[in-house]
């Protein structure tokens, strides 16, 4: 028990001093809620690409496809009142699980740099496929917000959009916290462990490196899809295929990982805080040109500073009495 | 017989962007080949020659095929800077790393390219006639991209096959150590074998300006480095000119299926030539999983 | 019943036979070698029964069932351990989680919690004499110690059938002495048949290897007593005639 207790402290305290700083004054929810997206992205993408060391550039799609969930229980079941947010994050989930279950049964049994063509190769057909059959509105994409106000009234559907779609997206990120801890110190965790750092090994030693390598990709697709959920449609009211689609996100997830160390615990969470605040900082100074700062330091991590922040922390700290703290 | 005609036309028309295709995917599968390095930003360079030609154009009236040795040059350069500040450093790491660097490089360059150019969809035209094959007309400036395409890719095949580069080039992709062994320079080979792969991507982008009348702008390259990874899979990735034969069948395909497409109602023709693009590259990943690779799956 | 049989397995690569049509049988419990120069098919025939390889002919039966078609992790579970020519450690994973992912896969009796396996590992590690390293990333430790930690991972398996590659190649020789000891020790306590393969090095093998067998471009050439092989007059000219011939 003290092995799930332990990592999570940092956890609960960074995340605790996060919401306590976004309730302290009006002003500060807004870009706390925009730190907290990019820390519950990172955390999402970490359960795939930090736990199997593999790269997906269509990760998006699945982000795409929770919002699209969310947005057909509104378009479609209107008549549920406030259970039709609760059906939406069902569907948010049931398709970008039926997604990655999809698309990894094709792409996880590729390698490097042949999944991550195949998983780019996903993402864009996907998206094509939508605008070319004109599924769920097309390229017009889904507008909810009329329909919610005729659901809630124009209060609460604010309230909802400004304040409850945030919340959620802490939620996910701390329920997505507590299943990398369990992960981490699991059976599932072992192996992927042993996929990551060498594959072959790992399958002649007995490890069902597929099975695994989907079972993670799920889970990440999951944790996707329901941010795409909140984040997106609950927030922003509607969907557009060009936007949900759109690879910046998949970049700015990849970036977070990598940043704040690929396959750790805390990493994302320190990821997501840095990059957030940057990025934040940067929208002020520098609109419109964040990924010219971006991409760069994506460059420069993985070239000179491949383990990231708490990648080196977590070196830092072992053998020492805080071992167990940082994961 | 107006389908017919449309489609022959259309299929004309594919096989002349497929050399164009052929020759932007060429850098990729070279660099593959000898470095085992997916190139993810091969679209920004790609840009980048349109860029370039797009300013020889307009700024200085240069005529698009004499901005190509101007784009060799700049693709050998960047090559080049590239290698040594990045790539070079990558060599060996995990497969995730060289991903990543080579998406940021590419991201990078269309922001700077942003920065300085701003978003706009920019182009140009180059009119020096057309000739009538009575079913479509063809402009003389694609049927010369068509021809130089040609060109640059059997000079390029002259060079590997003829020339001590080009066999030390060889040596090190059939036996790394072997070749170590002998004498030959890997690194400098890598160094090389990365600036021609760019610098052809360079020169493809010139080319591609012929093409696409008003779609000159920083986020160009995507759609090339998607299309190129198609092509590059279907030419079996590691191999040149397997790419160039796979943009020639990219282009048919492409437009034979966007006549097709066409004629089905309440649909986006557009859109789903590309959805038929990307289901043939899963459909190839999946019928051989490990591409040319060789490995087995589990 | 052997432990071990290999009916007719050839493998090739592209015009390349690296493993033409070889058979074999390997009984339960016992010590067998293969010796042959650099590029003669050994790894690959490893590769072949550790299932990194499908033959392209031939069949493989292991403890009663044919595995030619399963996948490696099933050949992982069903009792055959390896280790590779080159050590491949979970590099950024401590000694003690690397030899973990063997106790906790690498058998079919059920799943067993981490707990347990890193219990198990603690063993193996004590094993091989490397319990003080035990919570040391992999890669800090010396190539010794990799091969070494390589043995405890695939003992954490429960073995029936280990598969040595090169496991004393490039060691001095108080190490290859201490290591072959050490594998002829657990060899008998936990009853694994072992099947180790060597490029040169012979004396460890005539102090190991009841059999062995040699193999050349792909073939196997002869196989039987160590001492008998290793004095055939063709063993000698595969062996040491070839390095002697530029010379001629």
């Amino acid at each position: 028990m003290r092995r799930y207790v332990r990592p999570m402290i940092p956890v609960i305290i960074l995340y605790l001093t996060l919401l306590l700083v976004g309730l302290s004054s009006e002003s500060r929810w807004q870009p706390v809620a925009f730190i907290m997206f990019y820390i519950a992205l990172g955390q999402a993408l970490n359960m795939f690409l930090g736990m199997t060391g593999y790269v997906d550039f269509g990760y998006v799609a699945f982000l795409a496809l929770g919002s699209y969930g969310m947005a057909l229980a509104f378009s479609s079941f209107s008549s549920l009142g406030l259970w039709v947010i609760l059906l939406g994050f069902v569907l948010a989930i049931i398709m970008s699980s039926l997604l990655s279950l999809a698309v990894g049964a094709i792409a996880l049994r590729l390698r490097g740099a042949y999944f991550a063509i195949a998983t780019i190769g996903v993402n864009e057909g996907f998206r094509y496929l939508v605008e070319g059959v004109r599924l769920w509105g097309g390229s017009e994409g889904i507008i909810i917000s009329s329909t919610m106000k005729d659901i809630f009234g124009s209060d609460l559907s604010n309230y909802i959009s400004t304040f409850v779609a945030d919340i959620m997206v802490f939620v996910i990120g701390f329920i997505a916290a507590f299943l990398t801890v369990y992960i981490i110190n699991s059976r599932i965790g072992y192996a992927l462990m042993a996929v990551r750092e060498d594959e072959d090994a790992a399958r002649v030693m007995g490890v069902f490196a597929t099975k695994y390598k989907i079972m993670a990709f799920a889970m990440s697709a999951i944790f996707a899809g329901l941010i795409g959920a909140s984040a997106w449609t609950l927030k922003l009211t509607y969907v557009f295929p060009e936007d949900v689609f759109n690879i910046t996100y998949t970049v700015e997830a990849i970036a977070i990982v990598m940043l704040g160390g690929a396959g750790t615990l805390t990493g994302p969470i320190m990821g997501g805080l840095i990059y957030g605040f940057l990025r934040y900082y940067l929208s002020t100074v520098l609109p419109g040109f964040q990924l010219l700062v971006v991409a760069p330091l994506l460059v420069l991590i993985v070239t000179i500073f491949p383990e990231g922040v708490m990648g080196y922390v977590k070196r830092k700290v072992r053998n020492t009495r805080f071992e167990k703290y940082i994961i | 017989m107006p389908f017919l005609e449309q489609l022959a036309g259309n299929l004309i028309y594919g096989a002349i962007l497929g050399a164009v295709y052929g020759l932007a995917t060429m850098g990729l599968s070279q660099i593959f080949g000898v470095l085992k390095i997916v190139n993810v930003g091969h679209g920004a360079f790609i840009m980048l020659g349109a860029f370039t030609a797009y300013w020889m154009f307009t700024l200085y009236s240069i005529n698009p095929m004499l901005s190509i040795p101007i784009a060799l040059v700049i693709g050998l350069s960047m090559g080049l800077a590239v290698f040594y500040t990045v790539i070079r450093r990558l060599i060996g790491a995990p497969e995730l790393s060289s991903l990543l660097a080579t998406f940021g490089i590419g991201i990078f360059l269309e922001e700077l390219a942003k920065f300085f150019w701003g978003p706009d969809h920019r182009g140009y035209t180059w009119n020096i006639g057309s000739v009538n094959l009575s079913i479509t007309l063809i402009p003389y400036s694609k049927l010369l991209a068509f021809g130089m395409s040609i060109i640059i890719a059997l000079i390029l095949y002259s060079i590997f096959q003829k020339t001590r580069i080009g066999t030390a080039i060889r040596a090190v992709v059939e036996d790394r150590e072997g070749a170590m062994v002998c004498g030959v320079n890997v690194t400098r080979i890598y160094a090389l074998s990365f600036a021609i792969g760019i610098g052809l991507t360079v020169m493809s982008g010139v080319l591609v300006t012929l093409f696409v009348p008003v779609g000159i702008n920083p986020y160009m390259g995507g759609e090339y480095t998607l299309k190129a990874f198609v092509i590059a899979v279907l030419g079996g990735l590691s191999s040149p000119w397997g790419a160039f034969v796979g943009g020639f069948i990219f282009g048919l395909l492409e437009n034979g299926s966007y006549t097709i497409l066409s004629l089905f109602p309440n649909v986006e023709p557009f859109s789903l030539t590309r959805f038929v693009a990307f289901s043939v590259l899963l459909i190839i990943l999946l019928v051989k999983p490990t591409g040319l690779m060789g490995g087995e799956g589990e | 019943m052997p432990l071990l049989e290999l009916d007719g397995v050839s493998k090739r690569f592209g015009g390349l036979i690296a493993v033409n049509d070889v058979s074999l049988k390997i009984e339960k419990g016992e010590s067998f070698g293969i010796v042959g120069p650099n590029g003669s098919g050994k790894t690959t025939l490893f590769n072949l029964i550790s299932g990194i390889y499908r033959p392209d002919s031939g069949r493989i039966f292991f403890d009663g069932q044919e595995i030619t078609e399963l996948p490696p992790y099933r050949r992982a579970q069903l009792g055959i351990g390896r280790s590779f020519q080159i050590p491949r450690p979970f590099k950024g994973a401590t000694v003690r989680e690397n030899v973990a992912v063997g106790a906790l896969f690498g058998t079919l009796s059920g799943k067993i919690d981490v707990d347990s396996a890193l219990e198990i590992a603690d063993h193996y590690i004590e094993v091989v004499g490397l319990h003080e390293k035990r919570n040391d990333e992999a890669e800090r430790l010396t190539a010794v110690e990799k091969k070494l930690l390589e043995l405890a991972r695939a003992l954490a398996m429960k073995p029936k059938l280990l598969l040595l590659d090169e496991v004393v190649a490039g060691m001095n020789p108080k190490d290859v002495d201490r290591v072959v000891d050490l594998i002829k020790r657990v060899k008998e306590e936990e009853e694994i048949a072992v099947v180790a393969m060597v490029e040169h090095v012979i004396p460890a093998v005539m102090k190991f290897a009841e059999r062995i067998m040699v193999m050349h471009e792909g073939r196997k050439m002869v196989e039987g007593p160590t001492l008998e092989v290793l004095m055939m007059d063709e063993v000698a000219m595969v062996y040491f005639g070839e390095s002697k011939l530029p010379g001629e």
